[in-house]
């Protein structure tokens, strides 16, 4: 038997482009339904259980699924903006307590969450270093955030301009990292949480300078007069926010007029709900209000509709595939018809002749086998990032 | 022995019990909560009782509408169960951090369209901005003690809806401290009701809710207690002296001396009239308050006595 098992070896080892092509194919059969399964259901995971965690989301008039999206995944798709009067309003009906989100502006390449302390209370956040953000211009940086750029609280993370020839926009604020959040297996790993305030800081709305009522700087005022002093655009704006400069800054207007992205919404009760919801029936409210278990559940239909799509095609590929393999083998040991017969002459019995044939493909499905395991290891490893890269 | 056998199962059996029953007793623990100034902190622990530990971190010697907490003072905000607001503006400190936004209660939510605004003096603009100005609110609130009722009973709203099985106990002792502002309140009125002419000057403007509730025109100064106004100063106070004829000066401090001596020379007396924003040294703000009034009394009684 041993015998058996090191002459198919070495035959293998002698043919060794036709064994890794054999290889290749027995693997690709089991890799790909095996890696569809993993992500289909990390995918199913990571879309379900944070919906289904979300009773309410409000936002305004669009597309439902790019609001979910932003809300719940801070997806790319940045949807319609609300206003603050619109939370304010929904907190005033005694329905609901809410949870305002900002979800527009990135760091390095993560999103920048602009949110409440409540949020952690919600997802059920808990820090693995530092503390939570404090003064504005502080943020709490996901398990992965921290892990891809090596940060950890005291350091410092530039928000990345929105658009980089636009010299007299707003520059990047530099933000401290107060906090790292342990880590979830979701959204929020990938995510740099700051409060809702230090994004209008990001965005201009809110700014800090030098006082200018008290400016001696002839360059930087224009007029002064007993009631108003008007500065031009010199006036250096700080992009770096410190204990002592934070009593500096101050938003201009009506609080009620900025920017949100949604609101989630947490009612009291299911009477409170549906009271709720039907407020925002009428199509001529600027405003609308999903469940975002209703969106991913569209989503997921979608979503399990293409993969009997694949799982049909995978099917017929195998089937293909596995007959390639038969055919391979047939024709090799029609190839291989000299040398059999002259094992045979040797005093070779059909038997052991049977078990080295045998031999030859327990190896290759064995090789196989070891690829497909280390691909599954890969692809569990790093389905989280497939995921949020195909699917969010 | 079969009967020693029994008695300490029985004895199991009542232990496990008495540990069920008394569970959810052991597990209500005390409710923490943060305040912005001292009057909230009266008014929440008072009606909290021992259900909640209610606690004002700022040191004894600022004034919490101004004052700034450390970070760590911060945190520990951020991990109270409440913290309750006075709202109007008070505590600008509030808007420059992080705090939990469900778990704050701003107890002059439900008169907000009475509080009274307070213009800056002076706007800036910058950028091609529009003027604007950080304009502001008038925030003692608790001097009008009617509304100092409606913010007691948004304490008490916000304890209930916290812990809705100490309702009763929320309401009993909401019930009492509203009968002692309510006393207050007739007391000061009484008192103002005998002012002639109804004109008050204040060192500091933070009598508006007061003047209001009690039909006072109040004219305020920007003057310390301990530091003797400058001659400019004074000459101001002569100048509104020609259009306002008031003869009391209200101070929440006592000024030095020499200020009362001189203001007694233009026909002004000064009174003490504690907001009782932080601590008092001794007593707490109901006897503030008390000896508000009878500083208030005696002054307007000599005043009026033939």
């Amino acid at each position: 038997m041993i015998s058996s098992v090191y002459i198919a070896w070495r035959y293998l080892v002698f043919n060794s482009g036709r064994t890794l092509t054999l290889v290749a194919c027995v693997s690709l059969i089991a890799v790909v339904p095996l890696a569809l399964e993993i992500i289909v259901e990390e995918s199913k995971r990571q879309l379900v259980e944070r919906a289904q965690r979300t009773p309410l989301l409000v936002g305004t008039r669009g597309s439902a699924l790019d609001l979910v999206m932003n809300s719940l995944y801070f997806s790319d798709e940045v949807p319609q903006e609300m206003k603050v009067a619109g939370a304010q309003e929904i907190a005033a009906t005694d329905l609901a307590a809410t949870i305002p989100l900002y979800v527009r502006f990135r760091a390095r390449g993560f999103p920048v969450v602009g949110t409440t302390l409540d949020y952690f209370d919600f997802r059920g956040l808990e820090l693995q270093a530092g503390t939570a953000f404090v003064l504005l211009g502080e943020c709490v940086i996901g398990a992965t955030v921290a892990e891809q750029l090596g940060l950890e609280p005291g350091d410092a993370l530039l928000s990345t301009p929105e658009t980089v020839f636009d010299l007299a926009g707003v520059y990047p604020l530099k933000m401290r990292v107060a906090g790292v959040l342990a880590r979830t297996n979701g959204a929020d790993d990938l995510a740099v949480l700051v409060d809702l305030k230090t994004t209008w800081v990001i965005q201009g709305l809110i700014h800090g300078h030098e006082d200018v009522v008290k400016s001696r700087d002839s360059s930087i005022i224009i007029d002064r007069s007993e009631r108003n002093v008007t500065a031009n655009a010199k006036l250096m704006q700080y992009r770096e926010i410190t204990e002592d400069n934070a009593g500096s800054f101050h938003l201009h207007g009506d609080e009620g007029a900025y920017p949100l992205t949604a609101v989630i919404a947490l009612p009291h009760d299911d009477k409170a709900e549906t009271l709720l919801r039907g407020r925002y029936l009428e199509a001529d409210n600027p405003y609308q209000v999903v469940r975002p278990r209703d969106v991913v559940d569209g989503l997921m239909a979608n979503i399990f509709r293409i993969r009997t799509v694949l799982d049909t095609v995978i099917l017929f590929v195998s089937l293909a595939t596995l007959m390639a393999l038969v055919l391979v083998f047939a024709l090799s040991l029609r190839l291989r018809q000299r040398e059999i017969d002259t094992i045979f002459k040797l005093g070779c019995s059909r038997s052991a002749m049977a078990q080295m044939l045998a031999a030859e493909i327990a190896i290759v499905a064995m090789m196989s086998a070891v690829l497909v395991g280390l691909a599954m290891v890969v692809v569990s490893r790093y389905d989280q990032q497939v995921v949020r890269a195909l699917v969010l | 022995m079969q009967v020693a056998v029994m008695t300490r199962a029985a004895r199991m059996v009542f232990g496990l019990m008495l540990m069920i029953v008394t569970a959810p007793l052991c597990a209500a623990e005390p409710l923490t909560v943060y305040t912005v100034n001292y009057p909230l902190q009266y008014f929440a622990q008072r009606i909290a009782g021992e259900h909640a530990k209610v606690i004002f971190p700022a040191p004894d010697d600022v004034d919490p509408a101004f004052w700034v907490p450390d970070r760590q003072t911060v945190l520990a905000y951020q991990g109270a169960d409440l913290i309750m607001l006075n709202g109007a503006d008070y505590a600008g400190w509030v808007k420059k951090v992080s705090l939990p936004r469900l778990r704050l209660v701003d107890t002059s939510v439900s008169f907000r369209q009475d509080l009274i605004d307070v213009q800056d003096t002076v706007t800036h603009s910058h950028g091609g901005e529009a003027a604007h100005s950080h304009s502001g609110r008038a925030f003692t609130t608790w001097l009008d003690f009617e509304l100092a009722v409606m913010q007691a009973r948004a304490l008490t709203e916000a304890l209930s809806r916290k812990r809705p099985e100490h309702r009763q106990d929320f309401e009993s002792n909401f019930e009492r401290l509203r009968q002692d502002l309510r006393a207050l309140d007739d007391a000061l009125s009484q008192v103002l009701s005998g002012l002639q002419p109804p004109r008050l000057f204040a060192s500091h403007p933070v009598y508006q809710y007061l003047a209001r509730r009690y039909q006072v025109v109040v004219k305020s100064m920007v003057w310390e207690p301990g530091i003797l106004p400058a001659e400019q100063q004074w000459q101001s106070l002569r100048g509104f002296q020609e259009n306002f004829s008031a003869e009391l000066m209200l101070w929440e401090k006592p000024a030095l001396p020499q200020t009362m001596q001189r203001l007694r020379a233009m026909g002004i007396e000064s009174v003490v009239f504690d907001p009782c924003a932080n601590r008092p040294g001794q007593g707490d703000f109901l006897d503030v308050m008390r000896a508000n009034i009878a500083n208030l009394e005696r002054v307007v009684r000599t005043d009026t006595a033939p």
